[in-house]
């Protein structure tokens, strides 16, 4: 099993832990990532709505490098996930679109045929490697940990591919698998507000105000997520949601792959697991047996 | 032959073909064609002075061919066809050439549609010259007519008919006729009550003279045609006497199993037997029965499972019990020993855990004994016949209990001193104590039956002997008793013994010398294990099993094996013992050879292969040797009957259990080879029953079928997660070989147990019902009749269904709490509902707000696109019937206000007035916050974002068509629309009649309306069947196609093309029989003919080729 690797703009930076763990954990499972050379931005959320020929042409560069090496590409960000496919689908789907990028791509001497897959790091964790695998691969089970799996939005929609739209199972079957104790938390698909948290601040604290809220009611520990969006807005934002909302939320946000690194035996080092706004210092003691 | 004249007839339809078309131009053109003799135009053609034209020319320029070119033949065919006939020419010579919907409607360019107009004019001239006159048929009518479906539709039009005088046949699927309309509580807009308007008509069909009503039953089969349909009728069975039962209720009380209540709508449960709602009709009960349990079907014995568990749960041990010895005589020991398959099949165990099924039978028969003296079987009257059994182990017990039971008499013969076989001499006292054995087979010698013991067939007496003694017949039980040898160097050393032996050492309170150290056990079936954990507690230091395969191969009861390594007994698997060596005469050692395992060997189980290089020795002082068993070759003294066996000593048998010698029976181990007790018991029980018919002189019944299982999903009794309760085991210091191991239950826990069963099989066939119904009319053995039927018309009020709103996530509905569909909220708030009519939320409050969301799966593109119409008229009802009963706040989603029949709108006024909240913004997400349900929705009358936290939320979700409505549809050979609703002949001029002549349309299942519409169409189907039953006789069109016998070649091609089962087979001639009178003309079968035998009247081959000829030629 190889993968191309599309890391993405955020994961070379505020969540350059997520990179860091998802390299370890695929590592230790024997699974080949190859970080795509000469990658660039996917364009996100925010490019469709500029130059909608442009935002297609941008993720497909990367997916048409990836194809060169014959590779499917795994790709752990929600919204370079929801990018790379947009460029596929359209591609495949849209003759008139198809053309047009054809052309453009054309200029840049690179071709694309539209047969690479693209899958998110999860849907390779639990539907390629397997969760009887990695059951069988789990050295320091996680105790009973209180977690609630946030999905966040673009990993369910548009175009749901291997998660339900609205309740998805994936996350929470890994953790469980893990040894983590997976709460209820009917907001697991429920946008966090992602890049508006720059543009539209005061709503976008209070899209994750809820998320917190509920996560805080079911008694969680650690809200596990996918993405470095969801993460940055949930970690990085806690304090100021606090204080704009008069809570008292301290909940450790944390990336699958990190939990999933420390069960399987993985250097909490290469973890990055000291990286947390909120810390996460006291579960990884109580809950992992290290310290940080 | 006369000249052809054709009169050429262009209409220009006021402008709708004017105005794209040249007419003037067309007429021209048509005046020049081969065989035209004048050529007209005019206004409206259809118009009384259109068709003097066409009939003037007729009768005095002697047309005699007549082509109209103006709208779809659809419109007017039939009209000209009249005024040709008017004239006295046949109507069949007529042609017309659809220059409106074809061209005129749908073309751009008017050079091009006067083009295409004068191109189909050409054609329609030269086909028209070789049309043949055609005669029109008729068939006669039936006057009985079929109503499908009992709700508001198909009663209204039953009543029609039957006050008419002619015979209706009413078919209902549900028990009682009524419908969905019997569910609601009031009706808009006046508020009447559904069941005060509906319940006279119900009534009022059910003892019309002239409707015979079919409730509970089905159409299985529909063949004919118009005015001559032959219709099969499937009565499923009620297993309840409709003339006998009275609807007392005295059978509900004491059934003991509950189910989901669907015409509550699943808000509450009710009996397996039942009475659909209170005023059904007819006024009776049913029992429902759902595929046998898998429990039932697992059980090698058959034993009712369902059924005792169902009573345990009562309270009623005792008819428990008797339950279970209908077909397992000996239920302490079962409970104890058995391993349980009903267990690994239990559909619990698709939730949580399966029941512990065994440890409850185990308590009824433990239960039983502590009460007191058991009640004694009493034989029915003597036979007078007289049977000897051979062997008392399960088998042998089985056997001679029912054939006692059965009124014969009975005599067992044991070789050894005691009865019980293996289950004395083989299971260790501590997995089943003696005195539990003992009261079971006193038990079955009190019930009659007589046990010689130590007396040996074929030393102490053959069979001859018991022919002579006067028995009438034999039955072999003496099971598989002879240990296998290992055939290795060093068997015959001391302390090495079979393990059969040594458990029958064991349990014969002989002494035995264990207090060894090394005690090892070669084997891995059950005898192996009981061997080991006796040896252990016989005093034996250490005991060690080895096996030659894994522990995923062994045989051996995993829980045996289970307790078995509690107790210290270690397992060496994997290891096969190629020598035993011994000094002085007494065994010292094991030498033993590593195994793998290789390819699956002819029992499935993957073959043991030695490893290479990889011998290693075991020290032993004791060798228990228990690899599996063997029938006794000198069972039967074979010098006096010879009794034919297979190769490897088993007993030859029948499916009857008659071995080769007549009168003589075998069955359990000897036949089979090892199994296990419950298989023994089965064998013994049947065997009986083929012994009871041999001594009565009757045919010997054939072998039970194996029980086809369960495959549709789980739905009745409401799921809440109980654990399965774990037997207690006795601590593994207190373990003697005395001390039963296994606790039994507490009472309290059994009753959990029992609770724990979902009663998959619904009715679960405990008899109750039967001595408690004084009217004596249940039937358990009831089945299915069915009834052939003659009618003329058919119509289908098969109704609707309402789309399940759970498969949008996003409106809660199955995930949270107090999320209620309509059809819910309407049992809910109506009196005979599952809380009297009051509302309340599920832990019994009365709800603050309450949420009413209309469009949930109508106007949607996602679920179905149209307009539910009848939703936003319940909602207002919904709103105000929350409004009348408490004092909740109430708010309506809407998208749109559809009120528009008589009164509606007033109606919408009025729950305006009493303060109703209405929201104008679709409820997009229902959500659990602090306790309550929010509804999130766009309020675009304020341009805000709103959530709105209430205690409920009724959805009114759409109306779609019954589930199996395209089973329905191609049962009757009709059409659907693309909405899935059936399809009718015209949507705005015939909304009743199909494309198939005969069959009508009434109620919902066309398509969603309210009930005054439905009412109308069901009366409009009462009259278009009325009117072809006063007529009398039924037209049928003579365009039809006909097959040329001589060039027919029988290849069946047309038969399974023809979409109106209009041909049929000569099976002698083998030829096809083309029906006209059921042929609609469509040509399918003329285009697949490879013969060239199918034609169509006036649509023959070269004809098509003249039109082709006539449009290309322009």
């Amino acid at each position: 099993m190889n993968f191309a690797y599309y890391p993405g703009c955020s994961l070379h930076a505020s969540g350059r832990e997520y990179d860091e763990s998802t390299r370890a954990v695929f590592e230790a499972l024997g699974v080949g990532l190859q970080e795509i050379d000469d990658w660039n931005c996917c364009g996100t959320t925010a490019l469709p709505s500029t130059n909608y020929l442009f935002s297609l042409l941008v993720p497909a560069r990367n997916l048409a490098l990836a194809e060169q090496k014959g590779q499917d590409v795994a790709v752990a960000c929600n919204s370079c996930y929801v990018s790379l496919r947009r460029a596929k689908t359209v591609y495949e789907g849209n003759p008139v679109w198809r053309s047009k990028m054809e052309q453009a791509l054309a200029k840049i001497k690179t071709n694309f045929s539209g047969k690479v897959q693209v899958r998110h790091v999860l849907d390779i964790v639990v539907n390629e490697i397997g969760l009887e695998r990695i059951s069988a691969n789990v050295k320091r089970p996680l105790q009973g940990l209180k977690v609630v799996p946030y999905y966040g939005c673009q990993i369910a929609r548009p175009l749901n591919e291997f998660a339900h739209p609205e309740l998805p199972t994936e996350m929470d079957r890994l953790l469980k698998t893990l040894g983590a104790k997976v709460l209820r938390y009917d907001h697991k698909t429920k946008c966090c507000g992602g890049s508006h948290i720059t543009t539209k601040e005061a709503d976008t604290l209070g899209l994750n105000q809820e998320l917190l809220d509920e996560a805080q009611m079911r008694g969680a520990e650690a809200i596990v997520v996918s993405c470095p969006l969801c993460q940055l807005n949930l970690d990085a934002y806690q304090e100021k949601i606090n204080q704009r909302f008069n809570t008292n939320y301290q909940i450790p946000v944390i990336y699958f792959t990190q939990l999933l690194g420390a069960a399987i035996g993985v250097p909490l080092k290469k973890l990055g697991l000291n990286r947390n706004l909120v810390p996460a210092k006291r579960l990884v003691q109580k809950y992992i047996g290290e310290v940080i | 032959m006369p000249e052809i004249r054709t009169g050429v007839y262009v209409c220009h339809c006021g402008s709708n073909i004017s105005e794209k078309v040249d007419v003037a131009a067309v007429v021209d053109f048509a005046a020049k064609l081969t065989g035209v003799a004048v050529s007209r135009d005019y206004k409206y053609m259809c118009s009384e002075p259109g068709q003097e034209l066409i009939k003037k020319d007729i009768r005095e320029l002697g047309i005699n061919r007549v082509v109209v070119a103006s709208c779809s033949p659809r419109m007017h065919e039939p009209t000209f066809r009249r005024a040709l006939n008017a004239a006295g020419l046949n109507g069949y010579l007529l042609e017309m050439a659809n220059i409106r919907e074809q061209v005129s409607w749908v073309t751009l360019n008017p050079a091009q549609a006067t083009q295409k107009a004068k191109a189909l004019i050409s054609g329609a001239v030269r086909k028209v010259r070789s049309n043949q006159p055609l005669e029109e048929k008729y068939v006669e009518v039936n006057p009985n007519v079929l109503v499908v479906g009992g709700g508001i539709a198909g009663l209204e039009a039953a009543l029609k008919i039957a006050n008419s005088g002619n015979q209706v046949y009413l078919v209902e699927r549900e028990p009682s006729v009524g419908g969905n309309m019997a569910k609601f509580d009031k009706t808009f807009p006046t508020l009447d009550c559904a069941a005060c308007i509906l319940t006279p008509k119900m009534v009022e069909a059910g003892q019309h003279e002239k409707v015979k009503m079919f409730t509970y039953s089905e159409v299985a089969g529909v063949d004919g045609y118009i005015g001559n349909f032959k219709v099969k009728v499937r009565k499923k069975a009620r297993y309840v006497d409709l003339n006998k039962c009275t609807a007392c209720g005295d059978c509900e009380k004491v059934c003991p199993v509950n189910t989901a209540d669907a015409f509550n709508e699943g808000l509450s449960e009710r009996k397996a037997i039942y009475k659909l709602f209170a005023q059904a009709v007819p006024n009776v009960y049913q029992i429902e029965k759902k595929d046998k349990p898998p429990c039932r079907v697992a059980c090698p014995a058959g034993v009712n499972v369902q059924g005792y568990l169902a009573l345990t749960r009562e309270g009623k041990y005792r008819e428990a019990l008797a339950l279970v010895r209908e077909n397992m005589p000996i239920p302490a020991v079962c409970g104890r020993v058995c391993f349980h398959p009903c267990e690994a099949e239990c559909r619990r165990g698709e939730l949580d855990e399966p029941v512990s099924i065994n440890a409850v039978k185990r308590f009824l028969a433990d239960y039983e004994n502590k009460q007191g003296q058991p009640p004694v079987v009493n034989p029915q009257a003597k036979s007078g016949k007289r049977v000897a059994v051979i062997g008392s182990g399960p088998a042998g017990l089985a056997a001679a209990f029912y054939l006692n039971k059965a009124g014969h008499e009975v005599v067992v013969f044991e070789a050894k001193p005691e009865a019980g076989g293996l289950l004395r001499y083989g299971i260790p006292e501590y997995r089943l104590p003696k005195d539990v054995l003992k009261r079971e087979l006193d038990y079955i010698t009190d019930s009659g039956v007589k046990l010689r013991t130590n007396t040996r067939l074929g030393r102490d007496f053959s069979i001859n002997d018991l022919k002579k003694q006067g028995y009438d017949a034999v039955f072999l039980a003496v099971g598989a008793g002879k240990e296998q040898n290992l055939g290795l160097e060093g068997e015959e050393l001391s302390g090495v013994m079979s393990g059969l032996s040594f458990l029958e050492a064991a349990n014969s309170r002989q002494k035995l010398d264990v207090n060894s150290d090394k005690v090892l056990v070669i084997g891995g079936g059950n005898a192996a294990v009981d061997a080991a954990r006796t040896a252990k507690r016989l005093g034996a230091g250490s005991v060690e099993v080895i096996y030659r395969r894994t522990r995923n191969e062994m045989p051996a009861f995993a829980e045996e094996v289970a307790e078995a390594e509690r107790e210290g007994i270690s397992f060496r698997f994997l290891t096969a013992p190629l020598k035993i060596t011994g000094k002085a005469g007494r065994v010292t050692s094991v030498e033993c050879q590593q195994m793998e395992l290789g390819e699956p060997d002819e029992s499935g189980r993957r073959q043991p292969i030695p490893v290479p290089n990889a011998k290693f020795t075991l020290a032993a002082d004791y060798v228990l040797v228990a690899i599996g068993q063997r029938v006794d070759p000198l069972f039967g003294g074979s010098k006096y009957v010879d009794i034919e066996t297979n190769s490897n000593g088993t007993v030859k048998t029948n499916q009857y259990y008659l071995t080769n010698v007549l009168g003589v029976f075998a069955g359990g181990d000897m036949v089979t080879g090892p199994a296990r007790m419950v298989d023994a018991v089965a064998a013994g029980k049947e065997a009986s029953r083929m012994i009871d018919a041999y001594l009565r002189g009757e045919t010997m019944p054939e072998r039970e079928q194996p029980a086809k299982g369960q495959k549709e999903p789980l739905t009745g009794k409401k799921y809440y997660e109980v654990l399965r309760h774990r037997s207690p085991h006795l601590a593994v210091d207190k373990r003697g070989w005395r001390d039963e191991v296994v606790a039994a239950l507490s009472e309290q826990d059994v009753m959990a147990e029992a609770r724990r069963c979902l009663d998959c099989g619904v009715c679960s066939e405990c008899f109750e019902c039967v001595p408690a119904c004084h009217a004596q009319a249940i039937n358990h053995q009831a089945q299915d009749e069915y009834v052939d039927l003659e009618v003329g018309s058919i119509i289908l009020a098969t109704g609707f269904e309402n789309l399940d709103p759970a498969v949008g996530v996003q409106w809660g509905y199955r995930r949270f709490p107090n999320v209620l569909t309509g059809l819910q909220f309407e049992r809910l708030s109506n009196a005979s509902g599952p809380t009297g009519g009051k509302l309340l939320t599920e832990d019994g409050r009365e709800p603050e707000a309450v949420a009413i969301l209309h469009c949930i799966g109508s106007r949607d593109k996602n679920y179905q696109e149209y307009c539910s119409r009848v939703c936003c008229m319940a909602s207002l009802k919904f709103a105000h019937l929350v409004k009348e009963k408490i004092k909740a706040k109430v708010y309506e989603f809407y998208i749109d206000m559809r009120a528009y029949g008589k009164q509606y709108e007033e109606f919408y006024n009025r729950v305006q007035d009493e303060g109703v909240n209405f929201i104008r913004g679709k409820g997009a997400e229902v959500l659990e916050k602090s306790g309550r349900l929010v509804v999130r929705a766009e309020d675009t009358l304020l341009g805000a974002f709103r959530e709105v936290p209430v205690d409920m939320v009724i959805l009114n979700s759409a109306l779609i068509p019954r589930r199996d409505a395209g089973a329905v549809a191609h049962l009757f050979s009709i059409q659907r629309s693309r909405d899935g609703f059936f399809l009718e002949s015209h949507p705005k001029l015939e909304p009743i009649k199909t494309a198939t002549d005969g069959i009508y349309l009434a109620g919902t299942c066309q398509g969603p309306k309210d009930i005054p519409d439905t009412v109308a169409q069901a009366a409009g189907a009462a009259a278009e069947a009325l009117e072809k039953i006063t007529a009398g006789r039924v037209k049928v069109s003579p365009i039809t196609a006909y097959n040329i016998a001589e060039r027919c070649s029988g290849c069946k091609t047309c038969i399974a093309m023809c979409p109106y089962k209009a041909i049929s087979f000569d099976e002698e001639r083998k030829v096809a029989i083309y029906n006209e009178a059921l042929c609609k003309g469509c040509g399918t079968c003329v285009a697949s003919c490879p013969s060239g035998a199918a034609r169509m009247r006036n649509y023959e081959t070269d004809q098509m080729l003249e039109i082709i000829e006539g449009v290309c030629a322009v």
